[in-house]
């Protein structure tokens, strides 16, 4: 994995979630960007992250790639922070049964081999 | 080289005052389709350039079976298919000014890059200018439109735009390792996302938004492999129901197996031209570029402003269809880029066939049918046809060909205007191509 994003899921885990906020035009983007794709401006700061999302859509994977090999059935799931920020990471806590779209989840993150990390969601407390 | 402008090298070198002051506006001389030939008298001089503004043409296609050809290689395919691209003219390699190869994967299959070369050597063309070009699922479709610019812009008169995949060597595994480069690396594939997931994500929201049913996306799977029987390039030649689809294996829900494409092997060819050489040369087809669009998006799904839509598909048509000065309702056949069934609505949405939520409609009402108004992949398209992933746009283009020369084993009834619409990715690169007859 490249070093950024373990940096990237590292604040995740401290507690100090960081995105990438536009100065110019409020756009808010992920690491490693260097420029604002809504606008151009390379004036980006870092800003703090909120854990808690709504999802947008998911899927149960069934064939999977050889690095989940073994892992299948998974649940996948496309999940809008706060900050109108998207993430893509896996299912905990419960399977593709037991969501749906809207539901209210909480980033996190889950070590895996040689120290990278996955990006994961559980159901939220209500 | 044959310059298509007299006393210019070509129609972006003309001044754009001289236009002006001929009364023809930029938008004119850009269109193709409309005024074929622009004559501009300038000055006391008398200053006359011809500006060249006829369409490129094709002058043969051809195309092996796409399937598995596990015995087969690249350089085998794709001089298979150049071989008998170059029999139905008096078209040889030494014509040839460029080759290029659409390939996405030889070089994580086959352990083969640097294709440009390699198959420009093997067909007989050692010395032309080649390149390989790869944009995911939409390398056929960006290979064509640049042998097209190639040509229009007087470079070259004669460039073969081929495309060549074999997949079937891999495992299924390794296969979809090879896919999901198309995918944002990081964000998507380790996170454990495969490519199938991505647009399962695009049909359960799509479902969500807009009520569609499996049954509505079944519809378009058993549509396309009935439109497969006949076309003897299929690698399905089985017709099957929605009940066959519905009871499928889950690959990423809600999509099932028979909502995906098939991992397929396969080389197509087309040979495109200018019209000077075209009148030196006996051809083997009538079929014309009226335009062509090409656009591109956010590779990641999550960086999307929506995953129900796809806006570069919306760009490039708008761009063709400008270009071809033609609309929608022109359209007389349709080849869409359905690896997934979802994405044959989502296409047809994005071409303007169809309102947003309303793209179902075609394949559940019959009206994309091949007795419907708008026949859609009459070929098979990629769920019945096979989709050798870097080929693919170039085979659309030799499906709707044969379609404008009347000679489709699935033939729609006078075609006039025809429409191909290629994807990479998830939506991240979309090349749209319109063709017209003589």
């Amino acid at each position: 994995m490249p070093k950024w994003f373990d940096s990237f899921t590292d604040t995740i885990g401290s507690d100090e979630q960081q995105y990438l906020a536009c100065e110019t035009c409020g756009h808010g983007t992920l690491p490693p960007r260097q420029l604002c794709p809504a606008c151009g401006s390379t004036d980006l700061t870092r800003e703090p992250l909120s854990k808690r999302g709504k999802v947008l859509s998911f899927t149960e994977i069934s064939v999977t790639i050889p690095k989940f090999h073994g892992e299948t059935p998974y649940t996948v799931a496309l999940v809008e922070l706060d900050e109108e920020i998207t993430l893509t990471g896996q299912l905990r806590d419960a399977t593709a049964d037991d969501i749906a779209i809207g539901d209210a989840v909480v980033l996190g993150t889950e070590p895996r081999d040689a120290g990278t990390a996955v990006l994961t969601f559980r159901p939220a407390e209500e | 080289m044959l310059a298509r402008v007299t006393g210019f090298e070509n129609r972006r070198d003309a001044p754009v005052a001289l236009l002006g002051h001929s009364g023809a506006s930029r938008s004119t001389v850009s269109t193709r389709a409309g005024s074929l030939a622009l004559e501009i008298v300038a000055g006391l001089n008398d200053w006359k350039i011809n500006t060249m503004t006829m369409p490129p043409k094709i002058a043969s296609v051809a195309s092996t079976k796409y399937d598995e050809h596990p015995d087969s290689s690249s350089r085998e395919l794709f001089v298979e298919a150049a071989i008998d691209a170059f029999a139905e003219t008096d078209l040889g390699p030494s014509d040839l000014d460029a080759v290029y190869v659409g390939n996405f994967m030889g070089d994580l299959i086959e352990d083969q890059g640097h294709m440009g070369a390699l198959l420009a050597d093997h067909v007989g063309a050692r010395e032309a200018a080649s390149i390989r070009i790869e944009s995911a699922c939409a390398s056929g479709g960006a290979t064509f439109r640049q042998a097209v610019h190639a040509v229009e812009s007087g470079a070259a008169d004669a460039v073969l735009a081929g495309g060549v995949e074999q997949m079937s060597i891999a495992n299924i595994e390794h296969v979809t390792d090879a896919l999901a480069n198309a995918a944002d690396d990081v964000y998507e594939n380790e996170q454990g996302l495969t490519f199938p997931g991505i647009y399962a994500l695009m049909a359960r929201r799509y479902m969500h938004e807009f009520g569609a049913r499996k049954e509505d996306l079944a519809a378009v799977s058993v549509k396309n492999h009935n439109n497969a029987v006949e076309n003897p390039l299929a690698q399905f030649q089985k017709k099957l129901t929605v009940d066959d689809v519905l009871t499928s294996k889950p690959i990423a829900t809600p999509l099932v197996l028979y909502d995906a494409c098939p991992v397929s092997d396969g080389a197509s060819v087309v040979i495109v031209v200018s019209e000077a050489f075209a009148a030196e040369h006996s051809l083997d087809t009538s079929a014309r570029v009226l335009g062509t669009g090409q656009s591109s998006d956010a590779v990641a799904l999550q960086d999307r402003a929506t995953i129900t839509r796809t806006p570069a598909a919306e760009r490039a048509a708008e761009e063709a269809y400008d270009e071809a000065d033609t609309a929608p309702e022109d359209i007389d056949v349709v080849e869409v880029h359905d690896c997934f069934t979802i994405a044959e609505i989502l296409a047809l949405e994005a071409l303007g066939f169809y309102d947003r939520g309303e793209g179902t409609r075609g394949a559940v009402d019959g009206e994309t049918a091949l007795d419907g108004k708008l026949p859609v992949n009459t070929s098979g398209g990629l769920l019945g046809k096979g989709h050798p992933v870097g080929v693919t746009g170039i085979g659309q283009i030799v499906e709707l060909t044969k379609q404008i020369d009347g000679r489709h084993p699935n033939q729609v009834e006078g075609v006039n205007a025809a429409l191909a619409h290629n994807v990479g990715g998830s939506g991240a690169s979309t090349t749209v191509t319109i063709l017209g007859g003589e």
